[in-house]
């Protein structure tokens, strides 16, 4: 696909050319090729991507087109790729870049207060962008140049709220969610009007007392209103359904479950509501009564399944609590449940498919040793799907950590922390079909932190813990080309085609670098 | 194998790199320095006036928990909290105190903040950690440990390198120590052998997938492929990691009191 060019002048002299520069959320329905319009690429959650200029054959040959520094920060954030520039974020800041240069076309700085943990990127709708900040404001902005449109808190940032996701636009829905987890804060998933900045729905993570959902508090005590369960992570959606999938983080206080025993929905769980309503439709729980921090917010993919001559749409996470869960997405129906790395807090699965946590293994005074430590055995580093190999791959870690409960008292925030000790990473491929691991490749010592790319390329490219960035086959995890980055890859590898050409970009450290083959 | 005096330094540099993009970042308050007396005086007052609806803590009872109070949190330095507490809120149910002289009620507003900002900071084991809290264990069941099941005096000697070891380290260092030394003078070592037979030793500074690199013994800093040389690796870390997942609770526990008593 050949785009037309985008000057800085043009978009200067003559608006009606930026009228082509827009996203329509149409655009949004189809698979991953040209454009990287979303989070993840799609809807699917897949980062599957359709090119395949860059394959097995040539992708030794592929060599460095241009590399942006925005000076800023470690990018932990998904560039958008749309009609040829690049929506780029770190927390407070936005850059808007020339996909075919990496020239920076405009800039948007906001100094906040709050947590600068991380910024995962923006969401586009028409001509205008979505950025969340570290005081909690959803941001919509000229995708134009960068002006404001309109500025709302999402959250009291005076109560722990922060944000840093990705907003994922369904339709007229801006969805957005919220971090915090220091203090004792209810976590909620919102939809706003792209337009109005009004909100649409809010969907809390924890149900009021005698909803569903309830019975798993204690009665009778204030645990329910300690919250927990932010929603930090961008969900997916299936348009045929009209289900968006959404993962929550822990339940508060952090790794102090006493005084709040029971299962704790709807935080570590996977959730299905309808993106017009906020209406949950169906719940799966990967750390019923979490202690650990195991947030189950990575990302839900969406695939679909013969199964027993019948198709099935699925939904499958690798969740940071190190467990490997396949649903079907229509129902919530459990389908599979396998460790897809050696863990040791759990008693077996329950008859939902659930883990049962050991009590041996919860935060005590004197310390207690688990693996994985609260990091987990993965994390928000992004998970990808290759439906030629159907193979799940996520970035793994064997991960221990001695776990105390500090607390003295009712507890609140954290009530505790763990130390963490030793981590060893390895890139795995999981048949979704048996949940057994087809191939790992080891990325070395530490905890990994790069996201994962496939493409109809035959390839994956993703990052070791010795800044390499790697090309392996999806078949076999063999490495067919690798470059020392010089940094750490923290973000994930995404791809876009211009001007016929097909691009990878990589993050490394607080940089961007595009590769391309050469032009013969 | 308890503490080496050896230590993977990039592991370590990496593991600590990590942890501190993980941990959670509390939120600055805006309250100034806290003054210990008032805090121990508002926490009196507190107690005598305010604890019987909102709990000795603050952390609520037949009255809300004070601690995840928008009013609280959007405090500063009494401007919110000093006219409820002299007013009362009678629409709640909650008395004035109106005789409350200005100082006292600093002092409680002082102590709440105090409060807050502990459960804000609790993602955290301090350095000091109490040795009460962490010794539940049997010594003379470490001690048993240490020379049977668990290897220890394999590559250990408490005379030797864990002599006074408890002296050394803070009670919440030597437990993780024990577990997992992060001694950053720790490295693995390595033996490089070349197509002919020509051999490097020394102390590995990287490998990966690719490359391996290392300080030979005449001090230079040598660098290979891997697909190019033989290489042997000495982790003397290995058998703790081997440990980590065949310890129960009562094993850390024990052995733990048992390296206590080595003063």
């Amino acid at each position: 696909m050949i785009r037309s060019v985008i000057s800085l002048l043009a978009l200067a002299v003559a608006p009606g050319v930026a009228a082509d520069g827009g996203l329509n959320p149409q655009d949004l329905l189809k698979p991953l090729s040209g454009d990287w319009p979303t989070f993840n690429g799609d809807y699917s959650g897949k980062r599957f991507s359709s090119l395949s200029q860059i394959n097995q054959t040539n992708v030794h040959k592929l060599t460095l087109a241009w590399v942006l520094q925005p000076h800023s920060v470690g990018i932990k954030s998904m560039p958008l790729e749309v009609n040829g520039i690049l929506y780029l974020t770190t927390p407070d800041n936005v850059w808007a870049a020339d996909a075919r240069t990496g020239r920076i076309i405009w800039h948007y700085y906001r100094e906040s207060t709050g947590d600068h943990i991380g910024q995962r990127g923006v969401g586009m709708y028409g001509d205008w962008l979505y950025f969340e900040t570290p005081d909690c404001h959803l941001i919509s902005l000229n995708a134009k140049d960068g002006s404001v449109r309109w500025n709302i808190e999402l959250a009291d940032p005076k109560l722990g709220y922060f944000a840093t996701m990705a907003p994922l636009i369904i339709r007229n829905h801006v969805i957005v969610g919220v971090s915090g987890d220091v203090t004792d804060i209810p976590g909620f998933l919102a939809s706003i009007d792209p337009d109005t900045g009004k909100v649409q729905w809010k969907w809390w993570t924890e149900p009021k007392p005698g909803e569903p959902g309830s019975e798993t508090w204690p009665r009778g005590t204030d645990a329910i209103s300690h919250g927990g369960g932010m929603t930090w992570m961008t969900g997916t959606y299936d348009p045929d359904l009209n289900q968006l999938y959404w993962g929550t983080g822990n339940p508060n206080p952090v790794l102090n479950g006493d005084i709040r025993k029971g299962e704790n929905l709807y935080t570590c769980s996977i959730v299905a509501l309808n993106p017009d309503t906020g209406k949950l439709l169906w719940h799966f729980q990967p750390s019923p009564h979490d202690t650990h921090d195991w947030d189950a917010v990575q990302t839900p993919i969406l695939f679909d399944d013969e199964y027993q001559g019948v198709h099935r749409k699925l939904l499958a996470q690798a969740s940071r609590n190190g467990y490997f869960f396949v649903l079907d997405r229509t129902t919530g129906e459990h389908i599979r449940t396998m460790p897809f790395i050696a863990t040791d807090w759990a008693d077996g699965i329950d008859k939902r498919g659930q883990p049962i946590p050991n009590p041996q293994k919860e935060p005590k005074p004197d310390g207690v040793l688990v693996s994985p430590g609260s990091d987990g055995a993965t994390n928000w580093l992004a998970p990808s799907f290759d439906p030629n190999t159907g193979f799940f791959y996520v970035s793994a870690r064997r991960l221990w950590s001695m776990f105390y409960m500090t607390a003295e008292g009712k507890p609140e925030g954290w009530a505790g922390r763990d130390r963490n000790l030793w981590a060893d990473s390895t890139l795995e491929a999981i048949d979704y079909k048996t949940g057994k691991i087809g191939w790992k490749h080891d990325i070395g010592n530490g905890e990994g932190s790069a996201g994962i790319l496939t493409t109809a390329g035959n390839l994956i490219f993703t990052g070791d813990n010795s800044d390499n960035l790697l090309a392996l086959d999806p078949q076999t995890g063999k490495t067919l080309w690798h470059v020392n980055l010089g940094e750490r890859m923290e973000g994930a590898p995404s791809t876009y085609e211009l001007d016929g050409r097909q691009y990878l970009l990589t993050p490394a450290g607080g940089v961007i670098l595009a590769w391309t083959l050469p032009q013969e | 194998m308890v503490l080496t005096k050896i230590s993977l330094i990039f592991l370590s540099a990496a593991l600590i790199a990590s942890a501190q993009q993980h941990q959670p970042t509390p939120m600055p308050r805006q309250q100034g320095a806290e003054d210990p007396a008032a805090v121990e005086r508002g926490r009196a007052l507190f107690r005598s006036s305010c604890g019987f609806c909102h709990g000795n803590d603050a952390t609520g009872s037949r009255a809300p928990d004070l601690l995840r109070s928008p009013i609280l949190l959007h405090d500063d330095h009494g401007t919110l909290l000093g006219p409820i507490i002299h007013n009362g809120r009678p629409e709640k149910g909650m008395p004035s105190f109106a005789t409350m002289k200005d100082d006292e009620v600093a002092d409680i507003v002082g102590y709440l903040h105090h409060q807050a900002n502990a459960a804000l900071h609790s993602a955290h084991v301090p350095g000091d950690y109490p040795l009460s809290k962490l010794l539940t264990g049997n010594a003379q069941a470490g001690k048993a440990y240490f020379y049977g099941p668990g290897g220890c005096s394999n590559c250990h000697s408490v005379t030797g390198d864990l002599a006074s070891i408890a002296k050394k380290l803070s009670p919440i260092d030597l437990q993780q120590q024990m577990v997992y030394p992060s001694d950053k003078k720790i490295a693995k070592t390595a033996v490089v052998t070349f197509a002919d037979g020509e051999r490097c030793e020394g102390k590995l500074v990287h490998q990966d997938e690719f490359n391996v690199s290392m300080i030979c013994k005449d001090g230079w800093y040598r660098s290979w492929p891997r697909a190019d040389v033989k290489i042997e690796i000495h982790d003397p870390l290995e058998m703790h990691r081997e440990l980590m997942s065949k310890y129960t609770n009562p094993d850390i526990h024990n052995l733990f009191a048992y390296l206590e008593t080595l003063k």
